[in-house]
């Protein structure tokens, strides 16, 4: 549905409840409505093709004495977004559910139940997602009158309860510490002999609170170095979608050369993730082989984000207003150099891994869920290309340079874990194609950063979505007065995709517990947003590659 | 002559168990060599079980049952090791008892990993258990046939008789067929990829084992290493019958060496495959039953 007779169905069904504006750019549409219809404009958003992207949740009694809410939808096809926001009065943060018919939802409303203290009518599972089960009543980390270091004595005896499991299942606890999850969550998997009957998840065991500190200590400039650390994968990503937020709020140009350098992180970041993630699917069906080689592949290109940026992962590359350092003449060999080695390397993987039959029989038909479903519940990037979702942010509503970029999206309709295996490894050669492609069309000159005025105006608001490995990053931004962001929103891919995990296990064997997990790629870091940070690291000494390769074989003291 | 026939058994025990672990780094070794790795050096199943040998004993769940399950998972597999007829050589066992011994000890020994999972009360080990069970009633009618096969021939169950091939039996076209079938388990014999269903670590942390610790694992680690080069040393023994010079101490290197290569092949396989499901084994098991009561019949028949 187009923008305009979007407006036109919305304004004939709500008349004056609604106001329309444009907002930061023509490709942002933002509806205000009172919060008597605000469940019932969300649903007609989403019969009209809206994809639920996330919920923004935020505390403005100090500005308006009210709480604001906003959901946002996007429509994929027509390039645009819809940010629908209400708000309700101090006293009472009350709502009408929308997640009974939109599942997607069912975190962002639990999300501002814990943080915000908001009350969803209609919740089919109000239950606890982020505080952790001894936080006491009452206390709502993201309002502003809660101190961000606030350490609420812990209380013994308290534990999260289970959704009661089927009747004749028995339960299966997956986590917190299981060699299927990389980092902890905990699933509680029902099953009757070895089929999986039904799942509850507890996450969010080690959330860091990110956006409340940058909320309330550091400043606008800062905060890039912060988001890239919520992934250790994607951490480019994050600094991308961040900085495209506050581009966006504060209507900063930047540099074009610049665009396309965060382009070419953006690419590599993937390249790197797919392989990674490919190394891990190959381990989790018990194919440590895959595993070993797909990281051997992925090893160089590690070497040549150290030869860019300095780091093998967290780059600190790109900041508001541009990138930090230049890709020279000599570096742009050096790129299409490992490219060259990566793409045959991985097209020897891709056959070996595609032609054999007994990852056929480990992935196809596994984790099915048909098209329809994996709309309902907004899955992104392969794993929803997998099930027949023609969505990718880098085509649909494209940022960085990818508007001057040819590629394809690679769908497959098989609908399981085989769909995203294929897709993901399709994509890796596409992405080499983009970087190729950016390579040539990067203008020669520019400057890398764009300089920013010192003040940027308070309580506007920018969204930015950024194609992750992993699907769709979304970060929305409240611009605040003191220069810092008043709200930032984060939601990486897994938290949306972590949602439909528990349809995608219904009636599968408990032995393709893992593969299922893992072909979402899960990222439990960044739905928890948690910092980790070594203190103990105080003696600083630099070891040369072959000097930590001999001191990990343990040959010989270096 | 006498004298060697009492000292085949202890030699048996002593080769096997020097020189199982050996294997075992062959395994690994060969492993890390087709994932591009350095792998470690042969000799670390060694340190491994030494360094497991050296810890503390724990009774994690708290019953004799637990404690008695590694114990009893060794003593089965080395029973084995002692009875055959390794080398050609029949010990003073091998001439008294017959291939039904065999295979009841080998049950044995599956029995007690079911045993100590079960005492150990854990959701993942009792998971573990059920597999390893259905693996234990799916793969045991293979290695009786495989036994049996030489019996049927030679009209004898002795243990002389299950070597045919060593006993003057001709390798005819039920042979043929059971060194398929064989072939086919031996993953499922040595419970390796695609078949290491039961230990299954990103799914069960390795079952049945999971609580056990020290010691006690090392006995279970050591029992199944052993059983490894027992089901080589079958597969030599039973249809490569022409390894042989009639010299004892030239037949044991020649058959170590044979094993050695059985051993290559379990690696290759073993690095080259996803582990199955359960209920995909399951499917496969039965065809190679079905497969090798053929070979039965085939050999009753006189083929």
């Amino acid at each position: 549905m187009t923008k305009d007779s979007l407006i036109r169905t919305l304004r004939d069904g709500f008349g004056p409840a609604l106001t329309v504006s444009e907002g930061a750019t023509p490709k942002r549409l933002v509806l205000d409505i009172d919060r008597t219809a605000f469940r019932a404009a969300a649903l007609k958003l989403r019969a009209a093709g809206g994809r639920y992207m996330v919920g923004v949740g935020s505390d403005e009694r100090d500005r308006r004495g009210a709480f604001g809410m906003i959901h946002l939808f996007a429509f994929d096809k027509d390039g645009f977004t819809v940010a629908l926001r209400t708000s309700a009065p101090a006293e009472t943060p009350e709502f009408d559910s929308i997640a009974p018919e939109i599942p997607a939802a069912g975190w962002t409303e639990r999300e501002y139940m814990d943080l915000l203290g908001f009350t969803f009518k209609g919740n089919p599972k109000p239950k606890k997602l982020i505080l952790a089960d001894d936080w006491p009543a009452g206390i709502h980390p993201l309002r502003k009158e809660v101190p961000y270091n606030l350490v609420p004595p812990s209380a013994e005896d308290v534990a999260y309860e289970l959704d009661e499991a089927p009747e004749g299942t028995t339960t299966v606890p997956i986590g917190p510490f299981h060699p299927s999850l990389h980092e902890p969550a905990h699933f509680a998997v029902y099953v009757d002999g070895e089929t999986i009957k039904g799942c509850d998840y507890r996450g969010f065991m080690t959330h860091r609170g990110i956006e409340k500190l940058c909320q309330t200590q550091v400043s606008y400039n800062e905060v890039p170095f912060v988001a890239e650390r919520i992934c250790g994968i994607c951490g480019s990503v994050h600094a991308a979608a961040y900085s495209q937020s506050v581009e966006e709020a504060a209507g900063i140009k930047i540099a074009r050369r610049a665009e396309f350098i965060r382009t070419i992180m953006l690419e590599i970041e993937r390249l790197h993730s797919h392989l990674l993630w490919l190394g891990v699917a190959g381990h989790l069906i018990g194919y440590d082989t895959i595993f070993m080689q797909s990281w051997r592949v992925r090893e160089p290109i590690m070497w040549l984000s150290e030869r860019l940026t300095g780091n093998r992962k967290t780059y600190g590359m790109i900041v508001i207003g541009g990138v930090r350092r230049d890709i020279t003449p000599a570096l742009r060999e050096d790129i299409l150099g490992v490219l060259k080695k990566v793409e045959t390397e991985v097209g020897g993987l891709k056959d070996a891994v595609l032609k054999d039959t007994s990852i056929h029989r480990r992935t196809k038909g596994v984790g099915f869920i048909p098209r329809e479903e994996a709309e309902a519940w907004s899955l992104l990037g392969p794993v929803a290309r997998g099930r027949g979702v023609d969505i990718d942010v880098r085509r649909d509503h494209p940022y960085a340079a990818y508007d001057e970029l040819s590629f394809d999206v690679p769908v497959m309709d098989s609908g399981d874990v085989w769909g995203t295996l294929v897709v993901r490894l399709l994509e890796i050669f596409e992405s080499i194609k983009i970087v190729r492609q950016a390579l040539d069309k990067m203008p020669s000159d520019g400057p890398l950063l764009t300089e920013v005025a010192d003040v940027l105006p308070a309580y506007r608001h920018g969204l930015s979505m950024v194609e992750a490995p992993r699907g769709e990053s979304v970060h929305y931004l409240i611009t605040g007065p003191e220069n810092r962001p008043e709200r930032w929103r984060v939601r990486a891919p897994t938290y949306t995709n972590l949602q439909g995990v528990p349809r995608m296990l219904l009636d599968n064997q408990l032995a393709d517990f893992p593969i299922i997990v893992g072909s979402i790629d899960p990222c439990f870091s960044c739905t928890d947003r948690v910092l980790v940070v070594d203190g103990r690291a105080r003696s600083r000494r630099v070891f040369a590659r072959s000097e930590i390769e001999a001191l990990g074989r343990g040959r010989r003291k270096p | 002559m006498r004298a060697l026939t009492y000292a085949a058994p202890l030699i048996n025990a002593l080769v096997f168990l020097l020189a199982a672990p050996l294997y075992e780094g062959v395994l690994r070794k060969l492993a890390a060599k087709i994932q591009s790795r350095q792998g470690p050096p042969l000799i670390q199943p060694y340190r491994d079980l030494l360094k497991l040998l050296g810890k503390q004993t724990l009774n994690s769940a708290g019953s004799w049952p637990f404690k008695l399950a590694p114990l009893g998972a060794f003593a089965a597999a080395l029973a084995v090791v002692v009875l055959i007829p390794f080398g050609g050589r029949l010990g003073v066992f091998a001439g008294r008892l017959d291939v039904i011994v065999v295979i009841y000890l080998l049950t044995l020994g599956g029995v007690a990993v079911l045993l100590g999972a079960l005492a150990s009360r854990n959701t993942f080990a009792l998971i573990g258990a059920s597999r390893e069970m259905v693996t234990m009633i799916m793969v045991e009618p293979v290695l009786a046939v495989t036994l049996i096969l030489g019996a049927v021939k030679l009209r004898s169950l002795g243990l002389a008789a299950a070597m045919p091939g060593a006993a003057g039996a001709k390798f005819t076209l039920a042979t043929g067929l059971m060194l398929a079938v064989y072939l086919l388990a031996l993953q499922a014999f040595v419970a390796r990829q695609p078949f290491d269903i039961a230990e299954a670590e990103v799914e069960l942390l390795e079952g049945p084992f999971i609580e056990y610790s020290g010691p006690n694992y090392a006995l279970f680690k050591y029992a199944m290493m052993l059983k490894q080069m027992f089901y080589a040393w079958l597969f030599v023994s039973v249809f490569l019958p022409w390894i042989r010079t009639g010299i004892y101490p030239a037949d044991i290197v020649l058959q170590l060496a044979a094993m050695l290569v059985v051993f290559l092949l379990i690696g290759l396989v073993g690095s080259t495959n996803p582990r199955l499901r359960i209920d995909q084994a399951v499917r496969y098991y039965a065809v190679l039953i079905v497969l090798s009561l053929a070979a039965v019949a085939l050999a009753v028949k006189g083929w």
